[in-house]
């Protein structure tokens, strides 16, 4: 599993036509300012894979079916683990435990000396009891061993960038804002934590990583392929960057902000 | 080899005396730890045949249901284990104390300690966001609820005894959740390991699993590891090379290797299960 995993992060890329993959990105920045323009005055509209995912599999819900975020133990394993795995990877801790030990340390630490660096969870965190934090702790524990036991992080070459979410912000408009979230960025690939079954909006998911690096790219550099990896199954799907990828996550954006279910032509 | 299975029920002590405590896991991290050079050895196509096999009895489950909708069969499912389930109209007084007492046995291997038991558990579940057991015990009338307390107190004495103190180094993670999809995803085996320890090695059965009952009974909860046992071995090519299940109420454990024949017999059941035999869903 690590292997394989390892493998797909590192490999070369396949050659593109340079052509087609501009006149794709073209047309994807196209479509892309045309929804800005309708969307302006509805409020501002941040899309990420969740909202994909929702928007595809016709699962978003309406104002009724809304929660409120919250924190809890299961909502602050990725943020805690991925400070942990930063941590692992630059050799200041030894093991999972030991980083997740480390980070809780360290928001308590924030907190108590009033540090401007404490964020709403670090606050959260140094509210509970010693077994309150101790659960938060399993938690992230968890996420971090199965991430950081999943691959070869010598074979990642230097600094492989560790929970680095990016931004696309419209130039048409400031109400429009895409997110590629991956947790782990080497030069060729970007790997991204999947949760939930198996489900056939993945690919956009993925493709609006591959679309989020082509529209902040300033060289035209080609972005590195996203593999999508489940660590409760070990299954992996990867998305190459091809031409069809980007118009697959324009679609996709375009079917979010319409709020429809109906299913994205490229991905047919 | 079974190494041990299980240990026997300690006597009762003399009423006013209190038994003396093994402490610290000692016997079962000994037992895990084992002899490293001698590791179960699996053939490396051994989960590859196992998926064959149960990839064409979900294709036939699924040609017989006849709904595209994936199903989740997890052990309560396929093997009658009740322990944590969710009742309709809530939680039951066995998922509170499932759930309380997993709380303090994660706590145990996270910080290696417990205060007091049950305003522990209470507060992990709620850092956890399990609202529906957190309330369903404040609810309590106060005789149930210190009922329940000496309840959780007595499980919580056991773990200390039961639950090895693992060194970083182990890896240990609680909670691993396991799901592997069959027939294209319409069928989802799904089950979590209450721990897992060891490093992952690619081809090598080099993990350690533990489980932790409540309730039992002692037969069908190591039914429910060996299905877990063959959950891993879906998912990463091989399963642990042994496992430990930690009664909490009595203080027994038992700790075996996982043999062929184990992930063989289970997904055998899993087979008939899916093909609708009677006795197997029985």
């Amino acid at each position: 599993m690590a292997d394989g995993l390892t493998e797909l992060l590192v490999a070369p890329l396949a050659g593109v036509d340079t052509p087609s993959w501009r006149g794709a990105l073209a047309d994807a920045k196209a479509m892309l300012a045309r929804l800005a323009v309708r969307r302006a005055g509805s409020g501002p509209f941040r899309v990420t894979d969740h909202e994909v995912r929702a928007a595809l599999s016709g699962d978003a819900t309406g104002d009724a079916g809304w929660t409120p975020f919250a924190w809890s133990a299961r909502t602050a394993r990725r943020p805690l683990g991925l400070a942990a795995v930063r941590l692992l990877v630059a050799g200041g801790a030894r093991s999972p435990v030991e980083a997740v030990r480390a980070r809780l340390a360290e928001s308590a630490a924030w907190v108590r000396n009033g540090n401007p660096c404490a964020s709403q969870l670090d606050r959260w965190v140094a509210g509970l009891s010693d077994a309150g934090r101790s659960a938060v702790s399993a938690e992230a524990v968890t996420w971090t061993t199965r991430l950081w036991c999943a691959l070869d992080w010598a074979a990642l070459g230097p600094a492989p960038a560790i929970g680095r979410d990016r931004w696309w912000d419209s130039p048409h408009s400031a109400l429009l804002a895409l997110r590629g979230r991956a947790e782990v960025r080497t030069e060729r690939a970007n790997l991204v934590v999947l949760s939930g079954p198996r489900r056939e909006t993945v690919r956009a998911e993925l493709a609006l990583v591959t679309l989020v690096d082509s529209l902040r790219s300033r060289d035209g550099t080609l972005p590195g392929r996203v593999v999508g990896w489940w660590p409760d199954s070990g299954r992996l799907v990867r998305v190459e960057p091809e031409p069809a990828v980007l118009t697959l996550g324009a679609e996709a954006v375009a079917q979010v902000l319409a709020g429809s279910g109906l299913p994205v032509p490229s991905a047919a | 080899m079974v190494l041990v299975a299980p240990r026997p029920l300690p006597p009762a002590a003399p009423p006013g005396v209190t038994p003396p405590r093994r402490g610290g896991g000692r016997e079962v991290l000994a037992l895990l730890r084992g002899d490293s050079v001698a590791r179960p050895r699996f053939d490396p196509g051994l989960a590859g045949g196992l998926r064959a096999w149960l990839e064409d009895a979900a294709y036939g489950f699924v040609a017989a249901r006849g709904d595209a909708a994936p199903v989740f069969l997890g052990s309560r499912q396929v093997l009658g284990v009740t322990e944590g389930a969710r009742v309709p109209d809530g939680v039951s007084d066995e998922l509170v104390l499932a759930r309380l007492v997993h709380a303090l046995f994660r706590q145990l291997v996270c910080q290696g300690d417990l205060g007091d038991p049950l305003a522990d558990a209470l507060d992990a579940l709620e850092a956890l966001g399990e609202d529906d057991v957190v309330g369903h015990v404040a609810a309590l009338p106060a005789a149930a609820r210190a009922a329940l307390s000496e309840t959780v107190a007595s499980h919580a004495g056991n773990l200390r005894d039961l639950v090895p103190r693992f060194a970083p180094g182990w890896m240990p993670r609680t909670d691993d959740r396991v799901a592997i999809p069959l027939a294209g995803g319409r069928v989802v085996l799904h089950g979590t390991f209450d721990l897992l320890v060891g490093l992952p090695q690619p081809g090598t059965a080099s993990l350690c699993a533990l489980g932790l009952s409540t309730s039992g009974p002692w037969a069908r909860e190591r039914r429910s590891l060996h299905f877990l046992a063959l959950l891993e071995t879906l998912r990463s090519g091989a399963p642990p090379f042994r496992l430990a299940l930690l009664e909490s109420a009595t203080g027994r454990y038992g700790v075996e290797d996982v043999r062929d024949e184990h992930l063989r017999a289970i997904a055998s059941h899993l087979a008939a299960w899916l093909a609708g035999d009677t006795g197997s869903r029985g």
